[in-house]
Formats: C-alpha cells, structure tokens, sequence
C-alpha cells in the first residue's frame, strides 16, 4: 500500500502531462468517483456545521481519525464538479494512511499538476483553503 | 403586465435551440465553475472564463482592448456577431461576461433567461464536443466608461447621496461576515458597507429555475418599495462585481435605468482601501461629506 506522498506523487504526474482540457476531464472523473456520504452522516452536515461556508455551492467535508489512520468523507453538490473532483484525490491519497502523513500534502500541489493556471487565482485559492482545513481538522483530531 | 425595457435582450431556451446552427449567433457559456462546460455544453458553444480570460493575469483588471479583440477572433465572434451568454448559478458569470463584452462595446449580446439550470430543467441536449470557429477580424471599441465606476467615482457618488446598491448577502452588508478561514488574500481587511447604500442581495432578481424575476416583481421591488429613480444614476457593487453585473444588467435592461455603473472593484477594494467611509450594521448610513483623513484623527 503506498503512502500519500507516493500516491499524491502518481495523480500530480497525470496532471502535469496533460493540456488544460485534458485535466479537466480527469478531475471530472475523479469527481464521478468520490464515494456517496454514508447515510449516517447526512443528518450531522447541519448539525456538525461540516458546511465550507468559503464555497459558494454546498461543500460537506469530515476529515476524521481513527486508530491514527485518516479518512476524508465528503459530500458535494455536483454543480461544483472541480471542488468535487479535488475532494476525491484528497480523499483517495490520506485513505486509511497515518495522519502524519496526511498531514504533508504539499501545499503547491496545484502548480505541480498545472490545475492552478487552468483554474485561475480565484478557484485555486478555494480549493487550496480545503486543503488547509482537511489538514488542519486531522492534525487537531489526532491531538498533534 | 408591463413587459421587461429591452425584452429583446433576454432569449429563452427555445430560442438558442432555434439557433443553435445560425452563423450569425455564438453562443457562450462563462461559468464559476469551469469544469461544467466540459462536462457537458449548449451544442456549439464556446467557453470564455472569467478568470482565465477575462481577467488581466498580472494586473487586478480586465484584459485590455488588444487582448479583448484576441479573444473574439479566437471564439470566432465577428464585430456583428449575436452573442448569447449563459451559465451556472443563476447567469452570474454570463452576466459579468456580458458586462465586459458591453464595456468593450460589442453591439449585439444576449443573455438565455435560466442559464444552465433552465437549459437542464427543458431536457435539452448537452455535448461534449469542444466547439471551434474560423477566426475573425474583431475591432473593440475602447472601454465605456458609461458601465464602469471606479473607486473615486464611487466616493464622489456616495458623498452626494446617489443611489448605491450593496448586492451581497445580508451578513456581508453588515459587516458581520469579512473574517474568511483560509482566504487571508480573498478578504478585507474592514466589513460593512459604502454608506448610503441599499441592501439588495441578488437572489432577490431571480427565481428558484435561475430565469429573472418578472418585470412587475421586479418594479416592485426596485421602484415601488424602494423609491429607486430610474433617471438618477446608480452604482451597484458586492465583493468582486460579479453579482452586481447580474444587478446592473436588471436595472439597465430589464427595468430600463438611464444610468447604472457596476463598480467592479467593490468590496474587495473598498474595505481594504486607506480613509474611506464605512458604515456597519443593517442601517444604510448616511452619505458621508468628507473621510476623516489621517491628519483630523490625530
């Protein structure tokens, strides 16, 4: 099982060799991929207050620990397959890895996959606070 | 009923399918996000994005004259060409796509009423094929400042009492919802509002199918309980002027306002700009004579 650098690593080369529309169309199927939130958690997006409240389009995220491993499940609305897609990979790398490793996602991945300039400064900079919460969230979860 | 000021502006679903192999009309899809359009688009139609190429890359501004024409020869968008913009989220972004496209004074552009959403609801086709056109000779015109306020205008503006609408949501207005986690950039540094300003959230122009309002809901709303003029001149703004393009084109096209600016630096600039009055809570304020300058506070 590789870790998230590894895992991070394989997606980003995708990315990077593809032209703009290319990698929208592979971060559309990722977003098509994002499993469903499990019923049990759609009573708590209120509850819980798991809403972005930075995205516009309803955007649920839980990044939770469990035994030291991390998981991020999220729900989101498919009028926001972009945010949607770049949930799934997050989800997809920290899957079941230590939240020390987790917590390492580059902060520059964007750039790297060259999403940033297909996306613009505006949408990149939402997608990039996602990813400093889910980082945020597990590191508090995992008491470090 | 009292029909909207230039109904010729706003064309339906039916229409664009109507049109949707007339070389005299391009259609256009701008939306917040711009991987709908790959997922699926109006046949034929091309994508212009408001960040990627609307928006000057280096400078906080929109792309200049000689960019603007590229970008029309690349879309295969000619001088005479009808230009039907739509997309996500009520017609945001369509709208703003419009706006610029107005402030380079292109002749001809329309908004499809409902955008994507209607498009959808019709169970009309999508496709995926990317659409390409023959490029064209565009000439723009230069910039119209007649739809375009700055900063400065804008204190002038407020200082002599003139309309100004405030287009965000309530919590913005207020000045209670300006601390965003994570977007330190994206911010200001100040909440609140332009003083004088009358709190119209957009959602307010629009129906739940994302088509607007009827122009009788929309009189109502901006003239009877209000008391807004149409002949006296008017600045809406919101955060970056995308949702007061949505307002601007409501008053301009559908309630017919002699004079309506977009003030497209909006909050952004304004809460973070040095002396420049600001008023908190629900309360519009008054109009502001002179901002306390550095030298009256100490």
């Amino acid at each position: 099982m590789n870790g998230v650098t590894e895992r991070l690593d394989r997606i980003i080369g995708e990315f990077a060799d593809l032209d703009g529309r290319e990698k929208l169309e592979l971060l559309l199927d990722f977003a098509a991929g994002l499993p469903p939130l499990p019923p049990e958690y759609a009573a708590r997006k209120q509850a819980e207050d798991r809403r972005v409240h930075e995205c516009q389009t309803p955007v649920f995220l839980w990044p939770e620990v469990e035994q030291g491993t991390a998981r991020l499940r999220a729900e989101v609305a498919p009028e926001a397959p972009t945010v949607k897609g770049f949930v799934a990979i997050l989800a997809d790398a920290i899957d079941g890895r230590p939240v020390a490793e987790a917590v390492t996602i580059p902060e520059d991945m964007l750039e790297r996959m060259g999403l940033a300039d297909v996306l613009g400064i505006l949408r990149s900079r939402g997608l990039r606070a996602i990813l400093a919460r889910v980082k945020r969230e597990l590191a508090a979860q995992s008491g470090s | 009923m009292p029909d909207y000021a230039q109904p010729d502006v706003l064309v339906s679903t039916a229409w664009v399918a109507d049109h949707l192999a007339d070389p005299k009309v391009r259609i256009v899809e701008s939306d917040e996000d711009r991987a709908l359009y790959t997922m699926g688009h109006i046949p034929g139609a091309v994508e212009i994005d408001w960040q990627v190429d609307l928006q000057h890359q280096v400078v906080r501004d929109y792309i200049d004259k000689a960019a603007f024409e590229k970008l029309c020869s690349e879309r295969g968008i000619a001088n005479d060409t009808t230009v039907v913009f739509y997309g996500d989220k009520s017609n945001w972004w369509a709208c703003y796509a419009f706006w610029v496209f107005k402030l380079y004074g292109h002749q001809d552009c329309r908004i499809m009423n409902g955008g994507r959403k209607r498009w959808e609801l019709d169970g009309r086709a999508w496709s995926t094929d990317r659409a390409t056109y023959p490029a064209t000779r565009y000439a723009a015109q230069d910039q119209d400042a007649a739809i375009r306020a700055l900063r400065d205008e804008v204190l002038k503006h407020q200082r002599a009492g003139k309309q100004l609408l405030d287009v965000r949501s309530p919590e913005e207005y207020r000045g209670e919802r300006m601390h965003m986690p994570d977007y330190p950039n994206e911010g200001a540094v100040r909440g609140g509002h332009v003083p004088g300003a009358v709190n119209v959230p957009w959602p307010m122009n629009c129906n739940d199918d994302g088509t607007f309002k009827t122009a009788k809901e929309l009189e109502k709303l901006y003239v009877r309980e209000l008391k807004m003029k149409r002949r006296s001149p008017t600045i809406a703004y919101c955060r970056i002027g995308e949702r007061s393009s949505l307002t601007w084109f409501v008053l301009k096209y559908l309630l017919g306002f002699g004079n309506v600016k977009n003030y497209d630096g909006s909050w952004l600039e304004w809460g973070n700009s040095v002396g420049v009055p600001i008023v908190k809570g629900a309360a519009p304020g008054g109009a502001v004579a002179e901002a306390p300058t550095a030298a009256q506070v100490s």
